[in-house]
């Protein structure tokens, strides 16, 4: 197998807090890899970096032969990278059929077209006639997004034309993967994907996740749910502290003393809450076998970045 | 106190034109700022109509029928200004239109009334193109090419000023004002040294007071409003320059004597109404100003004042209709004025001649009539 | 040279004088992520307050500060109280509208009370000055410098060691933890709103003595020198606010150096755009931030838009087409007229704002930028009128968005204040490019409207070419909204971070967004040039584009159908006022406010 995505020696410093360091991460094509640690241990910062919503403060990520460190997240999405976000980020006020086909968008002819001002001037006029050609590709797209909301069985056909701010929450996490699926990603990043489900619907996932796998979808999957890490991954990396502490197969991770040691070693707070922004914190019936949470107040800015311009 | 009669006064201003003499009434449309960042010229305007309707209908009116007007409050706005033109050429019963205020209000309407046949009488639009809108658009505001070599005449020759600065408002007003003033002053034989064109909305005045400073002149020549030339008068005390100050006619209002308190002293300007003046009917005007709004009249209240009475001339003369109004204006003379003595309307630029100007001097916090003597010269 | 150490001092003085507005702006912010555009009117009725004290009851200085600091911090709780708190559950964009709505209110009740005539507000202090290079400091400023720095201050002491202050920081970094841990985001939100309106009225009434001057239409400059400042020191930082206010105020005493007065504008916004540009979050904050979190709900609250039936819309547009067969309407039409016009810049507005979420306040400088446009085509080039307003629409394409450009990175506020400043620079520029655009004087004699050889200068005429390009541009709007590039808008206005994420170019997207509406706005301008005949700078003032902004928002955010009855109801409700003489625009803010009040999405709802 082929590495797909090489991370190397890659530094990510947020004020006085190393939240990537020096992370080194091999992925070969066709491959499910997990990626676990506790709260805070980087997780999330890692995709960020993946994806180009964030840039490394040192080191290279090579995706497909190509450096992307630093290039701007919809570049790195036109190469096949697609992701899912920690929290369900779907378009709130697009209709569910209308999210899954902004993941397709870089599929789209008219988009392909790239030289400046005429570039876009041809997108325009092309989306204003609408010649034959544009609108079977919108056709054909629009069957394939029936398709793929498909793979979710009546959870959310019957409600194509409903604003995503009507579902729930775990419809919302159904929907940005159909969404990441309708880009034909090359490497599919899941960010807890089954975070705020109950047990059903975390079991549903995970049979979703196996068929995806099974198709030959490259995946990298973030879960605290070890029963569905165990299940699913063919590699587990362990993360804490920003740093690669343990990786290997799902059973020999699993008994490394120095994993046990990460989650439950440093501190006593255990489950507290983290707070009603952490999906994390929802009730679980797989409790007890779920990655207890450490650090719960700094860690949940760590992960999911500083709030947007608040200072006072 | 103040607020009641304000509110007494409204309530009669909109209530009177549409009530009190119904059919019978000859009637002005005013379109001018009653609310937003201009309203104050327009509360003056109503002051100077008010008076000069008590005049004419406690008179009698015109051929025993009341003269009134109707005010819509334009903001300034062109916007509001056309839409109250096409109003008021719908509305058979006016006979003529006063304002707008502004330069772009008024002009944007101009084509308006050009098709309607209705005389716009822009009486505060000195903008030089506002006349050539259209042989329906007549002024008597004072015309800056004729009133500015005036200025340029007293600065130069009167009190002997030889570097003349100009700070001017960055309007159409202004920038013809200065040109037509550097013009003159250049022709004296005492060109301009420097000038400096401030925004309508600005209050500090220091940085540009220092660069003209630099230029070294004798005198600074304010082309402005009352109120930003009160602002700079005051920083230009502070900031210790000992020019001598001179101001247009604009800047006259008892709101300059407030406004700039006792900075304002030792400063030249000129006006084309002066209640001080001698002749019977600026006397009468300013005792009656008086007696009404226990204030003195500024060039606003008179400009409305005049324009009222003029209006009431025309009637008299040719008749309550448009074209009266219209074919009037090129051919009446002699009509009575707080402003020019006698207007008479030039057929072809159609605007009034020779204003009438008097020199001032501020000493005591009050307007006075300047008496010769040419300010001390600056050591530069 | 001496000369500069003047342009130094002079600065810091005014400087001085901005900072006073900046703070309260800055604390509101820093709070309630909202920019108070009634700060201004709030320090217009203390300077009112404050003249009232001294001319009636002739009250020693502290007395009447202290009646300004009392009154006005029981006006900010009341515009908190009955302005905003009912607005808490609704997008962040109704609150915004609602401070528009107040400082009209505002603005209008001094006016009526105190009439519009400027007054003097003489300054109590010993008439003593300090020599300060050839110029003097007075007692005046001393003070106002002082009372600057005493309020940070207190507010610094205030915010780091009372129990409040703590609560009101913790609600500022977060709302909904602050009021999980107990803190009464209430009682914050009334705290901060009266420390921020005494404070603003205060600042009024020092501002008014040194200027000896007061009127009631001064508001709209403070609030926008006031939000200059605070935004170059990064919103939300009370010590950003006072330093950005000294660099704004020498930057533009330096500037009124160089080039001279009629470019101090110029400065200060341009000075605002860079530092936009380079630190987007303020001087203060580090360049490196973490990832953004979505703005999802910041501007946008999730609604379900009002179907209108196509039959209804139908009915509509027939009546509006033969409405000019009714005999004598001209009025009606040439108000209609007017808001078709505005309609128009409607559309545009609500595609930018409503659509893609970029919530512009410049859209004044398109409008402009469209009539200059045509008119200098048509005069300058001899043009066909026709073919001149079309090419000022692709202008307007073009120039807007490239001036607009650099604003692209900003999101969320920043947005807004960016644009304001660029509407502000178009304006300035028109007015300082003489050669080109005739500066002051303006354009006049532009000719009228017409089409091949047919005259629409008529009434009749021009309400149904006005009427024809509303209706065209409404359907190619629909059309543009019902292709992909309507989904790939919406994705960037819902969740910029997510749409990147899927290959969605925010520059290529927002680009064309204002493309498309530049050239609405411009073909409005430009027709409006032929209707006017004449235009100057001042004919499309900021106020223009908080206009289009509130029609754009009562009618419902990207709502096409939302855009037009917004224009008509806001163009024609003053036209109904009018027997209502000087009340009129003050019965307008009230409607504003009510419909705000009940219909915070919009009469017909985000689309």
């Amino acid at each position: 197998m082929t590495a797909l995505l090489q991370v190397q020696g890659v530094v990510r410093r947020f004020g006085g807090v190393t939240a990537v360091n020096q992370l080194d991460l091999t992925f070969s094509d066709g491959e499910l890899l997990s990626v676990i640690g506790p709260n805070g241990a980087g997780k999330t910062t890692l995709f960020n970096l993946i994806t180009g919503h964030d840039a490394p403060d040192a080191g290279r990520i090579v995706f497909n032969g190509r450096d992307i460190a630093g290039m701007p997240p919809e570049r790195i999405a036109a190469l096949g990278l697609a992701r899912t976000f920690q929290h369900g980020r779907v378009f709130a006020n697009l209709s569910v059929r209308d999210n899954v086909l902004v993941g397709a968008h870089t599929r789209l002819d008219v988009v392909r077209r790239s030289p400046p001002i005429i570039g876009p001037a041809v997108e325009l006029v092309l989306a204003l006639v609408r010649p034959p050609g544009v609108a079977r590709q919108q056709e054909a797209l629009a069957a394939e997004a029936r398709d793929i909301l498909g793979l979710f069985g009546e959870r959310l056909l019957p409600r194509l034309d409903d604003p995503a701010f009507s579902l729930s929450y775990a419809n919302r996490r159904r929907l940005e993967i159909a969404r990441a699926l309708a880009l034909h990603p090359r490497l599919l990043l899941l960010d807890e994907p089954t975070a705020g489900m109950n047990e059903t619907e975390t079991a549903e996932m995970l049979g979703i996740i196996r068929t995806l796998k099974q198709r030959g979808l490259s995946i990298m999957l973030i879960e605290h749910k070890l029963d569905l890490v165990m299940a699913l991954s063919d590699r587990v990396v362990v993360m804490d502290d920003g740093a690669k502490i343990a990786e290997g197969p799902p059973d020999l991770v699993r008994n490394d003393p120095a994993v046990v040691e990460a989650y439950l070693g440093h501190s006593g707070v255990g489950e507290g809450s983290v707070g009603p922004a952490s999906p994390s914190s929802s009730p679980s019936s797989l409790g007890q076998r779920d990655l207890p949470v450490k650090r719960p107040g700094p860690s949940l800015s760590r992960d999911a970045g500083a709030p947007y311009g608040r200072a006072l | 106190m103040a607020l009641s009669r304000r509110l007494l006064l409204l309530s009669a201003a909109s209530v009177l034109p549409a009530r009190a003499f119904a059919a019978e009434q000859i009637l002005a449309g005013v379109s001018g700022p009653l609310t937003g960042p201009n309203a104050q010229y327009g509360a003056q305007w109503k002051r100077g109509f008010d008076l000069a309707l008590d005049e004419i209908n406690g008179a009698g009116g015109v051929g025993g029928r009341p003269v009134a007007y109707t005010f819509e409050d334009s903001q300034s706005d062109p916007r509001q200004s056309v839409a109250i033109a096409q109003k008021f050429v719908s509305d058979p019963r006016i006979i003529i239109e006063l304002g707008d205020f502004s330069s772009p209000a008024s002009m944007a309407a101009s084509p308006i009334y050009q098709r309607g046949k209705l005389v716009q009488f822009g009486f505060t639009n000195s903008h030089p193109d506002f006349t050539k809108g259209g042989d329906y658009m007549w002024s008597n505001s004072t015309n800056q090419a004729e009133e500015q070599p005036k200025l340029a005449e007293y600065a130069i020759h009167a009190l002997g000023l030889q570097r003349p600065a100009v700070l001017h408002l960055n309007t159409d007003w202004g920038r013809t004002s200065k040109d037509a003033f550097a013009k003159a002053a250049a022709a004296l034989g005492a060109p301009v040294v420097a000038t400096e064109a401030y925004l309508p909305t600005d209050q500090d005045f220091r940085p540009s007071l220092v660069r003209v400073r630099d230029a070294k002149p004798d005198s600074l020549v304010l082309l402005s409003y009352y109120a930003d030339a009160a602002l700079l008068v005051r920083q230009a005390r502070d900031l210790g320059l000992k020019q001598v100050l001179v101001g247009s006619t604009s800047i006259y209002s008892p709101k300059f004597i407030e406004l700039a308190g006792s900075a304002g002293n030792g400063v030249f300007c000129m006006t084309s109404f002066f209640p001080g003046e001698t002749r019977p009917e600026v006397r009468k005007f300013v005792a009656d100003f008086r007696a009404k709004y226990g204030s003195d009249p500024d060039t606003f209240c008179a400009g409305s004042y005049d324009t009222m009475v003029l209006f009431a001339a025309l009637v008299r003369q040719f008749g309550p209709t448009r074209e009266a109004m219209h074919d009037g204006l090129a051919k009446i003379q002699d009509v009575p004025s707080v402003i020019y003595g006698k207007v008479r309307f030039n057929a072809e630029t159609r605007r009034v001649q020779a204003a009438n100007y008097k020199y001032l001097v501020i000493a005591d916090n009050a307007f006075t009539v300047w008496d010769g003597t040419k300010p001390a010269r600056l050591g530069l | 040279m001496g000369s500069w150490f003047d342009y130094t001092v002079n600065g810091l003085i005014i400087g001085n004088i901005y900072a006073l507005l900046a703070v309260g702006l800055a604390l509101i912010f820093g709070v309630s992520h909202l920019i108070n555009f009634a700060q201004g009117s709030i320090y217009t009725v203390g300077a009112y307050i404050g003249w009232t004290c001294v001319t009636y009851l002739h009250t020693p200085l502290p007395v009447t500060m202290l009646i300004v600091l009392v009154g006005c911090a029981l006006l900010g709780m009341a515009i908190e109280r009955i302005g905003l708190r009912p607005l808490a559950g609704a997008a962040r964009i109704a609150p915004l509208l609602a401070t528009i709505g107040i400082s009209f209110v505002l603005d209008q009740v001094v006016q009526l009370v105190f009439t519009p005539d400027p007054r003097a507000l003489p300054n109590p202090l010993p008439d003593w000055r300090l020599h300060v290079g050839s110029g003097t400091i007075g007692a005046l400023d001393l003070l106002i410098a002082a009372i600057g720095i005493v309020s940070a201050a207190v507010l610094f002491g205030f915010l780091r060691f009372t129990k409040l202050g703590w609560a009101v920081r913790a609600t500022a970094l977060d709302r909904d933890a602050a009021q999980q841990m107990g803190v009464d985001t209430d009682a914050v939100n009334r705290t901060v709103f009266a420390i921020a309106a005494a404070l603003g009225g205060l600042s009024g009434m020092l501002v008014g003595m040194y200027f000896n001057h007061i009127d009631p239409a001064m508001s709209f400059q403070a609030t926008l020198k006031g939000v200059v400042a605070q935004v170059i020191g990064g919103m939300g930082n009370v010590p950003g606010a006072i330093f950005g206010s000294l660099l704004l105020g020498l930057t533009e005493s330096y500037g009124v150096a160089l080039f001279g007065s009629s470019y101090r504008n110029l400065f200060a916004f341009v000075l605002l755009l860079v530092i936009l540009v380079l630190r987007p979050n303020g001087l203060f904050a580090p360049s490196r931030q973490a990832p953004p979190e979505p703005l999802t709900g910041t501007f946008i609250a999730p609604s379900k838009p009002v179907v209108v039936p196509p039959f209804v819309v139908l009915i509509a547009l027939v009546a509006a087409a033969v409405l000019p067969l009714v005999p004598n309407i001209a009025y009606v039409l040439q108000t209609l007229t007017g808001a078709w016009l505005y309609a128009i810049l409607a559309l545009s507005l609500t595609l930018v704002a409503g659509t893609v979420g970029q919530i512009s306040l410049g859209h004044a400088g398109l409008l402009a930028i469209g009539a200059y446009a045509s008119a200098l085509l048509a005069l300058d080039l001899n043009m066909p009128v026709g073919f001149a307003v079309l090419s000022a629409g692709v202008i307007t394409a073009l120039l807007g968005t490239a001036l607009i450009f650099p604003a692209f990175r900003l999101r969320g506020h920043y947005v807004s204040i960016a644009t304001l400043g660029i509407g502000e620079i178009v304006g300035l520029v028109i007015l300082n490019w003489e050669s080109l655009t005739r500066g002051p004087i303006g354009v006049s004699g532009i000719p009228p409207l017409q089409l091949g050889g047919l005259a629409l200068d008529s009434p009749v005429g021009s309400y149904w070419a006005c009427l024809a390009v509303l209706v065209a541009l409404a359907l190619l709007q629909k059309r543009l909204l019902g292709s992909h590039l309507g989904r790939t808008f919406r994705a960037i206005r819902d969740d910029d971070v997510a749409a990147r994420a899927y290959g969605i170019s925010l520059n290529r997207y927002k680009g064309l967004a204002f493309a498309v509406g530049g050239f609405a706005a411009g073909i409005s301008g430009a027709i409006t040039a032929h209707l006017y005949s004449y235009i100057n700078y001042e004919t499309f003032t900021s106020q223009i584009s908080i206009l289009a902004l509130t029609m754009v928002i009562l009618g419902g955010l990207g709502n096409i159908a939302g855009a037009i009855v917004g224009a008509v109801a806001l163009v024609s409700l003053p036209e109904l006022f009018r027997f209502t003489a000087e009340w009129r625009m003050l019965l307008y803010g009230v409607v504003l406010l009510l419909l705000i009040r009940f219909r915070p999405q919009g009469v017909l709802g985000t689309v």
